[in-house]
């Protein structure tokens, strides 16, 4: 059964990781590291299929300089993040956001194929 | 002295300068198309400053609800009170004059200037429809001479001031959206509608790879035919199994009523989602499976018009509310960003 997302009331861009408060007030945080392994867009998403490939994603990742990134929100339903350098293009739907928050893997094990998971 | 635009100088003629040679009859018409094309270059211009906001939708895959998804995205702006058009690029297959309750009327033209149709809830329609002898005939035009019927949509009609144009295009990416791309200026975005299904979603990803070619952003994807609920009744509290799709078996209780209700995903489910969210743009929302559009669309009664309230109308509620968010630059989400 699916889990019910709470909402996401707050979201607080802080050096190298961001704080999200939900609305029954716990807080929870995000590296930026993290976050940007988790990037679910077409280029980013099947290099987690692989270990290696995975792992070669991760130090590309934490080459990047640290920064903060412009957070936007798309429709009602997901966030997107702009970064200087590096792929910007994926858009985190609040329930993937919220597995991140919970340090879970957000793609739950599944390989990326054709265009989902 | 002549009314004519262009002068001619040819250089090598060696004639008195008082008796210059007149034009033959061809580099006569060429000119006067020249400044035909010239003027309705400067009244696309100026047609663009008279509306607010002008909405492509396109598909990469025919038969995924186009048509019903603009006339819907129009109805649904009108609803709200919005001057609202519809352009039909659809040359050779145009259909949104039938839905529109429009079928057989002709367009009316006043000092060289086309003046559109208006359908349900005053929205104000161009068609190539208008134009047939009948419903039977078809268009066989070749590229230039599409281009050409295009440019004089765009340019020759008066629309008046209107605050949403939505531009429905043929399945695909080729002419249609290129031409009206490069003839009409500040294009808001394009909506790619889609089915759920592997097929509809590859030819989508066209679509929004083209969106980003053209220059022109993406407002979102439109899930069509994404689920089609049945309900009924029962004894209350009895338990049913229904035969889904894909093998699936769905489970229905019966309310204290006596009434159930159970969405089958007829093709897949969330394909349009995936998607958006594959090419970084947002989904708008996704549209049930509701055999109304088709009676209605026979019938030249919008579904929207004839259920105001109901499912269908408020799922383009939804997605008109989704693209308005995108055009305002502002978001339903409560979220505080620091």
């Amino acid at each position: 059964m699916a889990e019910d997302v709470l909402e996401l009331r707050r979201l607080e861009r802080r050096d190298t990781d961001m704080e999200l408060t939900y609305e029954d007030g716990t807080t929870f945080t995000v590296s930026y590291d993290d976050l940007r392994h988790a990037c679910p867009c077409a280029k980013c998403a099947p290099l987690r299929n692989e270990d290696e490939t995975s792992m070669q994603l991760r130090r590309t990742i934490e080459a990047h300089p640290q920064q903060k990134p412009l957070v936007r929100t798309v429709g009602n339903y997901a966030l997107s993040f702009e970064w200087e350098s590096g792929c910007s293009s994926g858009i985190y739907r609040f329930e993937r956001i919220w597995d991140l928050a919970h340090r879970r893997d957000p793609d739950r094990g599944r390989p990326y194929v054709h265009g989902a998971w | 002295m002549s009314d004519s635009p262009v002068s001619m100088h040819n250089p090598g003629n060696d004639a008195p300068a008082e008796a210059p040679a007149a034009p033959d009859a061809a580099a006569q018409k060429q000119m006067e198309q020249a400044y035909a094309q010239m003027k309705r270059k400067m009244a696309m211009a100026e047609i663009g400053k008279k509306i607010k906001h002008k909405i492509m939708v396109l598909s990469g895959k025919g038969g995924v609800g186009k048509s019903t998804v603009s006339t819907g995205l129009a109805l649904a702006l009108a609803q709200q009170g919005h001057k609202v058009g519809i352009l039909d690029i659809d040359i050779t297959g145009p259909n949104v004059p039938k839905m529109m309750g429009l079928d057989g009327r002709k367009l009316h033209v006043e000092g060289g200037r086309i003046h559109p149709a208006q359908g349900h809830l005053g929205v104000k329609v161009i068609s190539m429809a208008f134009l047939l002898e009948d419903e039977d005939t078809p268009v066989v035009w070749r590229g230039p001479i599409k281009l050409g019927a295009i440019q004089q949509f765009i340019g020759d009609v008066e629309w008046g001031s209107l605050d949403y144009l939505i531009i429905d295009f043929p399945p695909g990416t080729s002419d249609e959206p290129l031409t009206v791309a490069q003839s009409l200026p500040d294009i808001d975005g394009m909506v790619i509608v889609t089915t759920p299904q592997d097929v509809a979603l590859l030819d989508s990803r066209k679509s929004i790879t083209f969106a980003s070619s053209l220059k022109v952003p993406v407002l979102g994807v439109v899930e069509n035919m994404s689920g089609y609920t049945i309900q009924g009744k029962g004894t209350p509290g009895s338990e049913f199994e229904i035969a889904a799709p894909a093998g699936r078996t769905l489970r229905a209780t019966c309310d204290d009523d006596g009434r159930f209700s159970v969405t089958l995903d007829i093709f897949k489910e969330g394909g349009g989602k995936s998607t958006a969210e594959e090419f970084g743009v947002p989904f708008l929302g996704a549209l049930p499976f509701d055999p109304g559009f088709v009676r209605g669309g026979d019938d030249g009664v919008h579904r929207i018009v004839s259920e105001p309230d109901g499912a269908s109308a408020s799922a383009f509620s939804h997605v008109v509310a989704s693209i308005q968010s995108q055009l305002d630059g502002a978001s339903s989400s409560s979220l505080e960003i620091i």
